[in-house]
């Protein structure tokens, strides 16, 4: 169950009591556009009525998407029962998730839970780890991403990934960003490449920054500075989804701040999955939050509820500090 | 509380395992440049007796010549041409083959039993006494292949096998030490595994791979023991036009003259010497100034 990825150890000061009715607010202010929806695909076949929310301890043996047409709204991706095994070990037990567009999906958790190994299925990146497997069905779109007509390398385009360590490549930030849509032959010439360029760094709140020195090493950067070229380069090559492992974990308050806010930005262009430590994050960020816990998914929710009204026991626990 | 401190911390004890600390230290400097200094000793005194005796057969007949029977007409231009044709022949065969296996082995070749068992081969390859590869290169280049005797040719095929494990180690400790974030980044972006390779990864184990095989060129230039297999050891009076000539090398030529009875070939041993060490400080020197003009951080 031990997960190499994530090392860092938790970092948030949950000790102290959550503020949940900023959180409430904060999560009526962000829903109040998509309630409508969410009311119709929320209620799903559940015994519960109301506004009960959905948590998928134990998937049922029957698909629960079958009913999904009728609620009128297909998620961007959706995983079903998607297990990862690292050799002998299983580092991920039955997921079902699903990742709306215009949303902000949060992935929650103590260290080693799977949250990441969870999000590396959504791009096929585990592919890379030797002795990985991944069992079950994961969707972009409707369509089978582990099929063998699905080729993994416009997947990856399609799904892109910003990394929990800041990785740009030791070229120029104009490369950096660059390099994906020369290698996907998105731009015609020069001036084309240009204003991808551009647009990518603009909405990635860069362009500000790094106009004038657009030819100087990416790696000279500050690590704020660093992750937000990374989300360009991501962006760069117009992806539908975007992947974000911890964005901010090596990053300070200031820089975080402006990830959060970019993702806010982001939010209505992209499908957004995150995975973080920070748990104010999660409640800041997003709309749908995911708890997992020792390779499951404990709960599946709106934020709001999460942290406000957890059903479950472990989320209650977690949110409040008492492990993790 | 107070009075535990200022026994612990002061007083005569406490200074005595400072100070018991400080000699340690002393003593472990001490140490360590008796061992550097064992080294350059041993290094000074080369080059000064070399010097002292050699630097007098240094001269334009001697730089200009070839092999004679003669001292004062002996000269080393045919040894040096020599010796650049053998190692040029053993760069073109032994990086490219090198660099790929290096490449294939790290980066594509799936891990299992197979792959193992020629990384264990490779690292005993590099391990094996010259002298082997020069049977080997007589058995397979001239009697079976016939390819011609004395020549920078099979010098070159034989160096070549002999530098190639060392390339493909060096290799894929430069290939390793890429960090796997940037192959994470350049996947992220959906370049594939070639387009990871040739634009990542090996333009930045780059600086490591040619220090490696420069380090090995500049074994493969000093070799002498599997070229005399291979009959570079004739005594050649003409330097080689290309390199399926007779030719000698210039480690060859030293031992060749090491061993004439004649006076005269003393000084014109040392004076090869000298010229083969100021061919080794070019080859090192390149590869110090190819490191650090391809080194990129990250």
């Amino acid at each position: 169950m031990t997960m190499t990825q994530e090392k860092q150890p938790i970092t948030t000061n949950s000790a102290v009591p959550f503020p949940s009715t900023a959180i409430a607010a904060d999560a009526a202010r962000d829903d109040a556009g998509i309630a409508k929806e969410d009311a119709a695909w929320t209620d799903r076949p559940e015994p519960a009525a109301g506004p009960a929310p959905i948590t998928v301890e134990t998937p049922s043996p029957e698909p629960q998407d079958t009913a999904e047409p009728a609620a009128g709204r297909t998620p961007k991706m959706r995983a079903d029962r998607v297990s990862v095994f690292y050799g002998d070990k299983q580092a991920l037990k039955d997921v079902s998730i699903e990742v709306h567009d215009d949303r902000v999906t949060a992935f929650i958790g103590p260290s080693g839970c799977g949250k990441s190994t969870f999000l590396r299925c959504l791009n096929r990146m585990n592919d890379t780890i030797a002795g990985a497997r991944v069992a079950g069905q994961i969707e972009l779109d409707g369509h089978d991403i582990n099929a063998p007509d699905m080729d993994v390398v416009q997947l990856r385009a399609r799904v892109g990934m910003v990394f929990q360590k800041p990785n740009p490549f030791p070229k120029s930030i104009y490369e950096n960003v660059a390099y994906g849509p020369r290698i996907h032959g998105l731009a015609q010439g020069k001036s084309e490449l240009d204003g991808i360029v551009e647009k990518s760094l603009r909405r990635a709140g860069l362009w500000d920054e790094v106009k004038d020195r657009l030819q100087e090493s990416g790696t000279a950067l500050s690590g704020g500075q660093q992750q937000r070229l990374c989300i360009a380069r991501a962006i760069a090559v117009d992806p539908e989804v975007i992947l974000m492992d911890e964005p901010c974990s090596a990053l300070d308050p200031i820089a975080t701040a402006k990830i959060e806010e970019l993702i806010h930005e982001l939010r209505g262009r992209y499908a957004i999955a995150i995975v973080t430590h920070n748990m104010q994050q999660a409640a800041r960020v997003s709309q749908r939050t995911a708890f997992f816990h020792l390779g499951e998914l404990i709960e599946y929710n709106r934020t709001s509820d999460i942290f406000t009204n957890p059903r479950e026991q472990r989320t209650q626990d977690y949110i409040t500090g008492r492990y993790g | 509380m107070n009075s535990v401190a200022l026994t612990r911390w002061s007083g005569e004890d406490a200074q005595r395992r400072v100070a018991k600390r400080y000699a340690a230290e002393r003593r472990f400097k001490l140490l360590g440049l008796l061992a550097v200094g064992i080294s350059v000793a041993f290094l000074v005194f080369l080059l000064a007796t070399m010097l002292v005796r050699g630097v007098g057969g240094l001269s334009a007949t001697f730089l200009a010549g070839s092999d004679s029977t003669d001292p004062a007409m002996a000269g080393v231009w045919g040894a040096l041409k020599g010796s650049f044709l053998t190692i040029l022949v053993t760069i073109g065969l032994a990086f490219p083959v090198g660099v790929l296996s290096a490449v294939y082995l790290e980066e594509f070749a799936p891990r299992n039993r197979w792959t193992d068992l020629i990384e264990v081969s490779i690292n005993n390859l590099a391990a094996v006494p010259s002298i082997i590869f020069g049977l080997l290169g007589l058995a397979v280049f001239l009697n079976v292949l016939h390819l011609p005797r004395s020549a920078p040719l099979v010098g070159g095929l034989t160096l070549a096998l002999m530098t190639m494990p060392v390339i493909v180690i060096a290799g894929r400790n430069a290939i390793k030490s890429v960090p796997p974030s940037i192959r994470d980044a350049a996947l992220g972006v959906g370049a594939s595994k070639m387009q990871v390779v040739f634009h990542h990864v090996l333009p930045l184990a780059l600086p490591g791979i040619l220090t490696g095989t420069i380090i090995g060129m500049a074994r493969a230039l000093g070799e002498t023991a599997p070229l005399l297999m291979i009959g570079m050891r004739a005594f050649i009076a003409a330097p080689p036009q290309g390199i399926s000539d007779p030719a000698t090398v210039l480690p060859v030529q030293i031992f060749l003259w090491s061993d004439e009875v004649s006076r005269g070939f003393v000084e014109k041993t040392s004076a090869a010497i000298i010229v083969l060490l100021v061919f080794m400080l070019l080859m090192n020197g390149l590869a110090i100034y190819l490191r650090n003009r391809f080194e990129r951080r990250w």
